[in-house]
């Protein structure tokens, strides 16, 4: 098969330009925003990052499964307040979640503790997507085993090839073809 | 061998239901406390009647029950009279108070005297199985002890140490569970205060 | 008395089940044609009184009829008459009856278009589809009758349905997903007939694929409505909590999406086999686990009915009867099965099982996120919870060489591939992708975002290589206007989902990483910016809806001075429930979401207002869209309808050896 780029390679890349440029108009530019009466105060935009980050990463314990930052459970309140606390007082992700890991279990954070008991969250996919990708090279293994030799059928493909171009023959020779795969 | 490897799906289903089965007589609710076998947490609040401030210390000597409440809560009321039996039969019982949060958008602010009269009154209602009542307006204490919600019960030994976290209310049923520990609590107290008398 | 005739509707539908499952089953092992025979009829019969059933239900919510228990717990005189239907499948005993009618549909579907069938192989498929039935139909009779009454005491009025429920989404998601988590028993019944019958044959591959892309269509619509509905509904913005009710239904996409691609090798090269029937058996098992995750209480979660242990260990009974049985006759009958045909390493198969890989690892880690904490609690490790960080890690690494391998697959042929003619067409694509999301990137927001990027280099790719493979198709086939009409549908749907898939990453991780909030306070009259977009509180008022009151706020967006829209935010107070429910404001355009959530009122007087722009989110269910309309296009393949005839001629002569 041969490529039909080759008098008009410029034909896809002139395409993802024009789609690029298409993207552009219905997008727009963004512009840099400025903070206005924010319900709560923060000192730096890394600490407002943080305290999103930290009340979407800390779960309710009284809720059915929701996290702190969209819960009104007084617990999920309570811990919201002492979470921007504690990030006005400059502490970092993991001291924050080693205070409320202190006091409600690691139930509270969303992210499991990477311990021995909790490794095989980790190990177990991995140990099915290589066991998966070795099945399929050990099958291709065997695979690429040489062709079977099965010279009975060869002779008597052989033989109908003969007849059928003998020079009395009616019929025609098929076209040259080696074994079918 | 290719043949036990068809089996091993089979085999992974059968664990798992296993599994599946046990969750259902378990209360995924239900996780476990964080403060067990940890010091009661350093606080100093202000008794709820006499505004006295006491502090973590002096709870110390004896081992007691740490009972979370509210006059708001329905299953706390629905409890104080177990806990008012068990204070007659010489159960410590301390109380901590949970003071909701108040909405001061809607010009809520906090009323002691109002506080205390409701207390008072439901108290003289359902019975009073308090040694007295901690006040925790801003809930710091609760919070620091990973209360979620009340009635909650803390058992506490003559150390300060916590030694049980019960989530809900105190019944009949789920009481001579705690009763055993703290039973053993209580020798326990009385054989070192032996001791130390013994020794003077 | 409706109800009652409901009830004895679903009586009847039971016992039609019960005789699908044994009559043609029976007729299958000893060739009785009559018992083979009896299998359409009751299929129809058995559907035709479910569906009775399940309109007596509605009947009674129209009605008001509250001395039906679930009518009086789920609806009101005061609630709209389209959410009174909704409301029917709103309950725990209303969904069942719902999933009963699905279930004897797709059985009737089954049993109304197999005429290319074999008798003896319709008779096995539909008596296993005829013992799931027995096994609902017993479960939504005996353990949640919905028509049961509360007579002779009864209330004058009703709960209400809850008011989260009281949306658009609920009229359609739940049908939807139901048709497709549900309708993959019809590819589970075609593997045990299969098994059964001990023929595998690439013809089975054929029958049961078109099935499989109906119910994996409509599992994928469904699954997209449901984030879509989250999103409007639930007023913080987001469309995916890997909540366990979300994860549930998650679960048999992947696989039934990896079942049908495996389904495309077994049916074109005849290999896969045993690994296609075991995926098909997958497929159903977890939407039957689904099943009984969410009804059984074992995990918490916003989603989850009322639970009862007594019908967590009904489902529980059912799942190893129907689950762990299958599994078993796989295990016994499949070692007898060999796939006869070979294959180079770098051919279409091996690209197709290097997606299965990535999508089998991928429920691997829904399903250990979302069940390994009560493992981890059964064993008396402790509790621990798993949530959006630690499948947000996962799925970020799993994507990256799936989208890589699926921009390369469809260039790929059959049985083999040599690399030198690819290499030319896949450097223009790779080109084209680096282009456009660099391109993108470097004129809007910089280099900064490297999530949004990557997310967009890899759409790009898979997308950009969709199309142009697509192009070089149609040139191969006489040209654009020639190859069109030309072209198998097959393989047009498989270029729309695939673009659909693109589409979809793109928009997660745009979304994901250039939304911007705020949680403002404004008193009317303030504004707020956010991006390029000024927004301003211009009122608020007092609601009085039919059964809730509340606040509304309306608010005016302009952008560089001039006008973009009005939103109108509400928060809803349902008196009857005694709940609280935000209303979002939602501006859509593709290019960006305007979400505004009215929060509660502060002194001032004025509000708290949580304010988003978030950009391509909409990109996220256009994808979903684009996937199931990709499926659509596949399933309306008329090889597929063809009579078994006409199978005698192998479809991969038809041209050059490269379609789906």
């Amino acid at each position: 098969m041969q490529s039909k780029f080759s008098g008009r390679w410029l034909t896809p890349l002139h395409s993802a330009l024009l789609l690029c440029a298409g993207l552009l108009l219905c997008t727009g530019l963004s512009l840099p925003s400025q903070a206005a009466e924010e319900l709560l105060q923060f000192q730096s935009a890394q600490q407002q990052a943080l305290f999103r980050e930290l009340t979407a990463e800390l779960r309710c314990p009284k809720c059915q499964n929701q996290n702190i930052a969209d819960s009104n459970a007084v617990v999920a309140v309570d811990m919201r307040q002492k979470t921007y606390q504690l990030v006005q007082q400059g502490q970092n992700k993991q001291q924050v979640l080693d205070y409320m890991k202190q006091r409600y279990g690691e139930f509270v954070h969303y992210q499991p503790p990477v311990q021995w008991s909790t490794i095989w969250l980790w190990l177990l996919p991995a140990a099915l997507l290589t066991s998966m990708f070795v099945f399929m090279f050990r099958k291709d293994k065997t695979n690429a085993a040489p062709q079977l030799q099965q010279p009975q059928l060869d002779s008597e493909l052989q033989a109908i090839i003969d007849e059928v171009s003998a020079p009395g023959s009616t019929q025609s020779p098929p076209q040259g073809r080696s074994n079918p795969s | 061998m290719r043949k036990l490897m068809f089996f091993i799906p089979f085999v992974l289903f059968i664990a798992m239901s296993v599994f599946l089965f046990s969750g259902l007589f378990s209360d995924p609710r239900q996780h476990g406390s964080a403060l067990l076998q940890r010091d009661l947490p350093a606080f100093a609040l202000p008794e709820l009647m006499t505004g006295q401030r006491k502090t973590a210390e002096d709870l110390r000597g004896q081992p007691y029950l740490l009972n979370v409440w509210g006059t708001w809560c329905p299953t706390c009321n629905a409890e104080l009279g177990f806990l008012t039996e068990l204070r007659q039969q010489g159960v410590r019982i301390i109380g901590l108070y949970y003071v909701q949060p108040l909405d001061a958008a809607f010009g809520e602010s906090f009323n002691l005297t109002a506080l205390q009269d409701d207390v008072r009154r439901k108290l003289a209602e359902q019975g009073d199985p308090y040694q007295f009542n901690l006040l925790d307006e801003k809930r710091s204490l609760i919070f620091d002890l990973g209360v979620t919600g009340a009635p909650e019960t803390f058992l506490i030994d003559q150390h300060g140490k916590i030694r049980a976290h019960h989530v809900g209310d105190i019944n009949p049923q789920n009481w001579p569970a705690l009763a055993a520990q703290y039973q053993a609590l209580l020798t326990e107290t009385a054989a070192t205060t032996k001791e130390a008398a013994d020794a003077k | 008395m409706m109800p009652e005739i409901g009830q004895l509707a679903l009586t009847f539908a039971f016992g039609l089940s019960a005789l699908l499952a044994t009559f043609p089953l029976y007729g299958s092992f000893t060739g009785h044609q009559r018992a083979l025979l009896m299998a359409k009829p009751l299929a129809i019969g058995m559907f035709l009184f479910s569906a009775l059933a399940m309109g007596c239900l509605i009947y009674a919510f129209l009605q008001n009829d509250f001395t039906v228990i679930n009518v009086a717990s789920n609806s009101s005189s005061i609630l709209p008459w389209y959410y009174q239907i909704t409301a029917s499948f709103g309950s725990h005993e209303g969904s069942m009856l719902l999933w009963v009618t699905m279930l004897t549909l797709w059985t009737a579907l089954v049993a109304c278009f197999s005429k290319s069938l074999p008798l003896l192989m319709q008779g096995r498929i539909l008596a296993v589809l005829g013992i799931i039935c027995v096994g609902f139909t017993a479960f939504s009779l005996f353990m949640s009758n919905p028509f049961a009454r509360s007579l002779p005491f009864y209330p004058v009025e009703g709960r209400d349905l809850n008011p989260l429920l009281q949306d658009f989404g609920m009229i359609v998601h739940p049908p939807l997903l139901y048709l497709g988590y549900v309708g993959f028993a019809v590819s589970f019944a075609f593997a045990i007939a299969a098994l059964l019958g001990g023929k595998f044959d690439s013809t089975w591959a054929r029958w049961a694929r078109p099935w499989t892309l109906a119910a994996w269509l409509f599992l994928t619509l469904g699954i997209m409505l449901g984030s879509w509905w989250a999103y409007n509904e639930l007023g913080w913005g987001g469309w995916w909590f890997w909540d366990p009710v979300e994860n549930a239904s998650f679960m048999p996409w992947l696989v039934g999406t990896a079942l049908l691609h495996s389904l495309a090798v077994t049916e074109k090269r005849g290999t896969f086999k045993s690994w296609t029937v075991l995926l098909a058996i997958a497929a159903f098992s977890l939407s039957l686990m689904g099943a009984f995750l969410v009804r059984s209480g074992v995990l918490v979660s916003v989603h989850s009915f009322a639970s009862d242990p007594s019908r967590g260990l009904y489902l529980l009974a059912f799942l190893l009867l129907v689950v762990g049985g299958s599994l078993f006759l796989y295990a016994l009958r499949m070692n007898a099965v060999r796939s006869q045909s070979r294959y180079q390493l770098f051919s279409r198969e091996v690209l197709l099982w290097g997606n299965n890989v990535f999508l089998l690892t991928a429920t691997l880690v829904v399903f250990l996120g979302t069940l390994y904490p009560l493992f981890h609690k059964e064993l008396g490790l402790g509790s621990i919870s798993i949530g959006e960080p630690f499948f947000n890690q996962l799925f970020y690494y799993l994507v990256i060489p799936f989208s890589l391998l699926l921009g390369l697959g469809p260039w790929v042929r059959w049985k083999q591939q040599s690399l030198p003619p690819l290499l030319k067409p896949l450097t223009l694509v790779l080109i084209g992708a680096l282009t456009l999301a660099l391109g993108y990137m470097s004129l809007t927001i910089g280099f900064a975002a490297n999530l949004a990027l990557l997310g967009l280099l890899l759409g790009a790719w898979v997308g950009w290589s969709a199309i142009v493979e697509v192009w070089q198709r149609l040139q191969q086939l006489g040209g654009v206007g020639a190859g069109i009409s030309r072209l198998q549908l097959s393989h047009w749907g498989m270029t729309i989902a695939h673009i659909g898939f693109a589409v979809l990453v793109i928009g997660v991780a745009m979304t994901k990483t250039l939304s911007v909030e705020k949680d403002v306070r404004m008193k009317i009259g303030d504004t707020v910016q956010l991006n390029e977009y000024d927004f301003t509180l211009s009122d608020v008022y007092a609601l009085n809806g039919p059964n809730y009151g509340g606040q509304a706020a309306e608010l005016e967006v302009y952008s560089a001075g001039e006008k973009v829209t009005h939103l109108h935010a509400e928060k809803r107070f349902y008196a009857l429930q005694k709940t609280v429910m935000t209303e979002a404001a939602v501006h859509a355009r593709l290019s960006r979401d305007l979400y505004v959530a009215l929060g509660e009122e502060l002194p001032g007087p004025s509000w708290a207002l949580r304010i988003y722009v978030k950009p391509f989110v909409r990109w996220i269910w256009l994808g979903g869209l684009l996937m199931a309309l990709g499926g659509l296009i596949a399933l309306l393949d008329p090889r597929y309808r063809r009579r078994q005839s006409s199978a005698a001629i192998p479809p991969a002569v038809q041209s050059e050896g490269q379609h789906a």
